[in-house]
C-alpha cells in the first residue's frame, strides 16, 4: 500500500519542495457524526412541526350600508332562489315575473357551480339568493360558497337571507322536508 | 493471531457527504417552510371544512380576531395580541364565549371543554349586546394599537364543519350590527382535482 502512493501523479509531493513524512495521506478526514446528529434533530423537529397544510381565508363581503334601511330592489325575474334543507339538500329555482318561482330542482352540491353558470348565460343580471336552514351545516354554507366562486360568473351577486317557513313548505311541494 | 489482525482493521469510513448535503437540503425546506401552530390561536379546536376553491389568501399572521364556532354552537372571540386581550377581557388569557342558541346549553360554559379537550383561558361569557361592545372594542384596540386608521387587520370566522348554520347566522347578523362588512371564514384545500 505505502509504496504504491509514491507512484500516484496527483499526489503533488514536491511541488513545494519540501519532503513529507507521509505523503501518502490525501484528504482530511472530519468525523461528521456529531453534525449530522444535530442536523438530524433538527430536521426532525421542523418537520414535526410543520404545518404544510396551512389554512385558508375564504373572504366574505357583506352588502355595505345599514340592513334595515337600505333596501335594493331587485327585479323578480333576476332572482335565483339557492336554497339548502336541514338534510343538506340544495334546492334551486327562479324567480319569475309575476313575483312567483319556478319549480324548485333538486340538485348535488358538485353540481351547483355549473346549474349558476348555466342560470347566468340565461339572464345575466342574476342575483343569487341564499336562503339555509338553522339546523343545515356550516360545511354547506362553505361548499355553496365555494361552487359559487368556482363558478366562472361575470359578477357574483349573492345575498343571505334567513329561511322563513313559508320557503319550508315551497320545498315540501318538491320533496323537501 | 489471525483474530488480532482483523480488529486492527478498525472503522470502516462511509462517505456521509451525500447523506448530509441531501439532510441540509431538507432541513433548508422545512426552516423556510415552517409555520408555527402557535401563530394561530389554537384555544380551542375546530374541525375545518374543506374547499376546492384555491384562489384564496393565506392565513395572516398577526393582527387576528379569531371568531371560533364549535359543533355545539358555542361561540369564542379571541385575539392573537396579548396586550389587546388584557385591555378588552381584563386577562391576559382572557376570551370571550358567546352561545347565541338560547334552547341548549353552551358546551364551554357548563363543562369547561370544548370536545375533549379543556378550554386552558379564562372564558367571559358574554350576552348579544356584551358580544357586540366586544368585537367592537377589539376592533378599536386592533386599529388603534397599529397606529395607522386604515392598517389591515382581520376578522377571521373558524367555524367547525359541523356547525349549525343557526349559530353563524346569529354570528352574521352580530358582525353586521358592529358594521363588520369583510370578513374571511378558514377552511382547509381540498387535495382533489376539481371536475369538469
Amino acid at each position: 500500500m505505502a509504496g504504491g502512493n509514491f507512484d500516484a501523479p496527483d499526489s503533488g509531493q514536491g511541488r513545494g519542495g519540501k519532503s513529507y513524512k507521509k505523503p501518502a495521506q490525501r484528504g482530511v478526514h472530519i468525523d461528521m457524526t456529531p453534525m449530522v446528529d444535530v442536523i438530524m434533530l433538527l430536521l426532525t423537529f421542523f418537520m414535526l412541526t410543520t404545518t404544510l397544510s396551512a389554512p385558508q381565508l375564504m373572504n366574505i363581503n357583506l352588502p355595505k350600508g345599514d340592513v334595515t334601511k337600505d333596501k335594493v330592489k331587485l327585479a323578480a325575474n333576476n332572482i335565483l332562489f339557492v336554497r339548502v334543507t336541514d338534510k343538506n339538500e340544495v334546492f334551486v329555482s327562479r324567480g319569475k315575473e309575476d313575483g312567483s318561482e319556478s319549480n324548485a330542482e333538486k340538485i348535488g352540491m358538485k353540481e351547483l357551480s355549473a346549474k349558476l353558470e348555466a342560470e347566468h348565460k340565461i339572464n345575466e343580471e342574476t342575483v343569487i339568493i341564499l336562503r339555509f336552514d338553522r339546523k343545515a351545516k356550516y360545511s354547506s354554507l362553505v361548499d355553496v360558497f365555494d361552487e359559487i366562486n368556482r363558478a366562472k360568473l361575470k359578477d357574483r351577486r349573492y345575498a343571505i337571507q334567513p329561511m322563513e317557513e313559508v320557503d319550508k313548505e315551497f320545498l315540501k311541494a318538491f320533496g323537501g322536508y | 493471531m489471525r483474530k488480532q489482525r482483523n480488529i486492527k482493521k478498525a472503522s470502516i469510513h462511509i462517505d456521509m457527504t451525500p447523506m448530509v448535503d441531501v439532510i441540509m437540503l431538507l432541513l433548508t425546506f422545512f426552516m423556510l417552510t415552517a409555520t408555527f401552530r402557535a401563530a394561530e390561536s389554537e384555544a380551542v379546536e375546530v374541525s375545518l371544512p374543506q374547499t376546492l376553491y384555491t384562489d384564496t389568501n393565506k392565513m395572516p399572521e398577526r393582527d387576528v380576531l379569531t371568531i371560533s364556532v364549535t359543533n355545539k354552537g358555542d361561540i369564542f372571540l379571541d385575539v392573537d395580541n396579548y396586550k389587546y386581550r388584557e385591555s378588552v377581557f381584563g386577562d391576559i388569557f382572557g376570551m370571550g364565549l358567546y352561545h347565541p342558541d338560547t334552547l341548549t346549553k353552551s358546551e364551554a360554559e357548563t363543562s369547561g371543554k370544548v370536545g375533549d379537550n379543556d378550554v386552558k383561558r379564562s372564558l367571559m361569557v358574554l350576552n348579544k349586546q356584551q358580544f357586540e361592545d366586544k368585537i367592537r372594542d377589539l376592533k378599536r384596540e386592533l386599529r388603534d394599537g397599529t397606529g395607522n386608521p386604515k392598517a389591515e387587520f382581520r376578522v377571521v370566522v373558524k367555524g367547525d364543519k359541523d356547525a349549525d348554520f343557526g349559530a353563524i347566522e346569529d354570528l352574521i347578523t352580530v358582525l353586521n350590527e358592529t358594521n363588520t362588512k369583510v370578513f374571511s371564514m378558514v377552511t382547509m384545500i381540498k387535495h382533489e382535482k376539481p371536475k369538469e
